[in-house]
């Protein structure tokens, strides 16, 4: 990329295929799209197009072939780990304008939407026919599916139902040379797609073996019962146990969720739910189904909780209450802000029968950094939320919880776990896949990515060891103590 | 040809010396490397027969949720290389659904891992969904990891015999619409034997009597084995696969054909049917040439 084309012909020749009212390349406008919710590194694109139709995206992506520019794709910008970074400037394609529902199959299970279609309308308009998608990360309310399927999300009720690859069936995705490709099950399709699985070998790629446009996603019968609890106990290690002890009896919920002390007390400060003050950790336990089994598993999960000493076992009386409960669960990072101007979100796997050891260790590295680490997560998946407070006013502040967080992560991969459950590598862990991946692990990812992207121009410089860095992070980093 | 390696090491020393391989048998590399009831979660090579693994699994009350034809014969391996199943994908999906974590040896001689052996993990690209049903065209499979499931309580699988496939198609949408949760939802017509539709339910032993209950109010009654799916495969490997909206116009079309069909799936085995011609999309190629630029792995 050596010969950049200017500025003003590349913005001109962008307006051409998408006209002027889709193409941003003003410096004050080009501000909001210099990071996503990573804010740790920011650096502008060189332009932000909002095509409206996937022959608007696959021009775009034919001209970006042509001067040589990278393209990065971005639905809400909602991702925690840089994955939208205009590492190096380049179009930003945002899929922002397409974004309909654009149509609910129920008697296939299906819906079709656009890429930047919100995840939470697809469920808003299948629950009519009595269906939903099931992937529910926290930020559902703005994040996209096209976000999804590039960071193959999660969200709480992931533990019986799975993630984004088992729910979505079949994409178009613009590759970055232009063509446009449907990859595996067809709107009107049979299930069975012969040949290689690229569906799901590109879900998850963080943008970077092309353009998702258009999605195919399966939908769920919505369960005809929930029983939601809030159990309350003094420790994380009874509340882990307690966790333990529902799996081993045999228990699938659909949500196991863990929140320690302090974030129940900025939960309690900033929603008012009536969560207990004094608690040392509370459970969310979720069961869903039929009315008589959840009514049988209802008893053993009670049960198991009072064996594992929860001073109280609280059930949802009703729906109202139980999306009360939810919405508290899924705002929990928001009323952090209460607690510290900054944090950081780390998001590491551990087998589930490590989190008592994983949870013990956060807490020494809280101590040995002086800085407060509350822990919001998926303990039925072992996908831990450590959220580091900090003050970036406070250089040492800053070095002090990036190390925290690296250290963190370290115990996760010693532990046999993961760097990240759900928010992607991006920008941000790089230095984690070499810790993880052997060098021919991470050379087989590289070629599955030249099956794609030969030429390296769909969202560059990410995931892999050696990428190019922003300058203003380097400072950062190099921030003395 | 085919290579019997007596071990990984020499599965990766052979691979890169041969000039074709049409079959490698795993059977020296079959180990259960882990089973952790916990965590719900285990690693086992690819050689071990799959009802082998789910033994072991038994032990701690669990399984891995798939369930295809001669369980006792198929390897780890197989079944992910080729993607099998049986009547429960309706409700337990596929493997590629269950699988966590994998370890191929590439047709160079590299030994790779993907994922791990956590049940949510996103870190790197997802290779393991590409070699699943890739049927060791890419590379060998030779050990995975899997998420599980806790054996059910209770299990009931109840048929209904039908006059017609017009009836049929009212008594499914009967079930699609109903509150009922069916892990198998299959219609046959095999052995010159009547068209039957087969609702198979599991899961917590209340449950389980309240839907068998809801089933013999639409005139299902008991039956006991799934046995007539592997029965009939052997005759009918192949399927076609249709969106489910589409199976009874399908199943109209075959006239008097025999037939297995996943009806919740829109999967039906049948004797005519054809294996699936693979689209000729540059990507296809582009995988094969970039995996495997030797051709040392017989498509």
């Amino acid at each position: 990329m050596n010969c950049k084309p200017n500025k003003e012909q590349l913005t001109r020749r962008l307006a051409e295929i998408v006209g002027n009212d889709a193409v941003l390349a003003d410096k004050r406008e080009l501000v909001v799209y210099e990071c996503d919710a990573y804010t740790l590194q920011r650096n502008p694109p060189t332009a932000v197009v909002l095509p409206r139709s996937t022959q608007e995206v696959a021009a775009v992506v034919r001209l970006c072939a042509e001067l040589d520019v990278p393209i990065i794709p971005r639905g809400a910008g909602t991702s925690l780990s840089g994955a939208v970074l205009a590492v190096d400037g380049g179009v930003m394609i945002a899929l922002t304008r397409m974004n309909r529902v654009l149509k609910i199959d129920p008697r296939n299970r299906r819906a079709l939407v656009e890429a930047g279609c919100v995840n939470a309308w697809i469920t808003r308009d299948a629950s009519a026919h009595g269906l939903f998608y099931a992937p529910d990360p926290s930020s559902q309310t703005a994040c996209t599916i096209g976000g999804n399927i590039a960071t193959n999300s999660g969200g709480p009720h992931t533990l019986k139902n799975g993630v984004t690859t088992n729910h979505v069936l079949g994409y178009e995705m613009v590759l970055s040379d232009g063509t446009i490709e449907w990859l595996g099950v067809e709107p009107d399709g049979g299930e069975e797609v012969a040949g290689f699985d690229l569906r799901g070998a590109a879900i998850g790629s963080e943008g970077m073996f092309g353009v998702v446009t258009t999605v195919l996603v399966r939908l769920m019968k919505t369960p005809p019962t929930f029983k939601t609890f809030l159990c309350v106990f003094e420790s994380v290690d009874e509340a882990s146990q307690a966790v333990s002890g529902i799996i081993a009896a045999g228990i699938v919920p659909a949500a196991l969720e863990m929140m320690d002390q302090l974030i129940t007390q900025a939960l309690e400060e900033a929603y008012h739910f009536g969560f207990p003050l004094d608690a040392g950790a509370v459970l969310i336990v979720e069961l869903d189904g039929l009315p008589k089994g959840v009514e049988q598993q209802a008893k053993r999960v009670e049960e198991v909780c009072r064996q594992n000493n929860a001073s109280e076992v609280r059930l949802a009386k009703d729906d109202a209450e139980r999306t009360a409960l939810w919405k508290c669960r899924k705002r929990a990072f928001g009323a952090i802000g209460r607690l510290s101007p900054n944090y950081v979100t780390q998001d590491g796997v551990v087998p589930r029968s490590k989190l008592p050891v994983i949870m013990r260790f956060i807490r020494t590295v809280s101590d040995k950094y002086e800085l407060r680490i509350p822990n919001v997560f998926h303990a039925g998946d072992g996908n831990i939320h450590p959220l580091i407070l900090y003050d970036e006013r406070e250089p040492s502040q800053v070095k002090r919880a990036l190390q925290a967080g690296h250290d963190i992560l370290d115990k996760c991969i010693e532990l046999g776990g993961s760097v990240t459950g759900e928010h992607g590598i991006g920008a941000e862990k790089i230095d984690f896949m070499a810790k993880q991946f052997s060098k021919d692990d991470l050379d087989a990812m590289q070629q599955l990515r030249r099956v794609f992207d030969p030429d390296k121009r769909c969202n560059p410089h990410k995931m892999f060891p050696g990428a190019k860095r922003c300058a203003e992070f380097a400072q950062k980093k190099q921030i003395p103590a | 040809m085919t290579i019997k390696p007596d071990s990984i090491s020499e599965l990766q020393e052979l691979l890169p010396q041969s000039q074709r391989v049409d079959e490698v048998s795993l059977e020296a590399v079959a180990e259960l490397i882990e089973h952790v009831p916990e965590d719900m979660t285990a690693t086992v090579q690819a050689g071990m027969s799959l009802s082998e693994f789910q033994s072991r699994l038994a032990k701690a009350g669990q399984w891995l949720p798939v369930d295809p034809p001669h369980p006792q014969v198929v390897t780890i391996g197989e079944l992910l290389a080729c993607n099998l199943n049986g009547p429960r994908r309706f409700g337990c999906g596929t493997i590629r659904d269950w699988v966590i974590g994998m370890t191929v040896v590439l047709p160079d001689g590299r030994l790779i891992r993907n994922g791990g052996k956590v049940v949510k993990n996103v870190a790197g690209f997802d290779l393991c969904r590409l070699f699943v049903g890739a049927k060791n065209e890419l590379g060998i499979i030779v050990e995975a990891a899997f998420k599980l499931l806790p054996l059910s309580e209770a299990e009931a699988y109840l048929v209904k015999r039908c006059e017609s496939l017009g009836q049929a198609e009212e008594l499914l949408e009967n079930i699609w619409t109903s509150d009922l949760q069916p892990t198998v939802l299959d219609l046959h017509r095999v052995d010159g034997k009547p068209l039957t539709l087969v609702a198979g339910f599991a899961g917590p032993s209340a449950d389980i009597e309240a839907q068998s209950g809801a089933a013999n109010a639409l005139g299902f009654a008991v039956e006991t084995s799934l046995d007539y799916d592997a029965r009939f495969r052997q005759t009918a490997p192949h399927f076609t696969s249709v969106a489910p909206g589409k199976l009874i116009s399908t199943l109209k079309n075959l006239g008097d054909e025999s037939f297995v069909a996943r009806a919740g799936n829109g999967v039906v085995y049948h004797p005519s049917a054809k294996p699936k011609e693979v689209p000729s999309l540059d990507l296809q190629k582009r995988v094969k040439d970039i995996f495997d630029p030797k051709g040392v792995l017989a498509e």
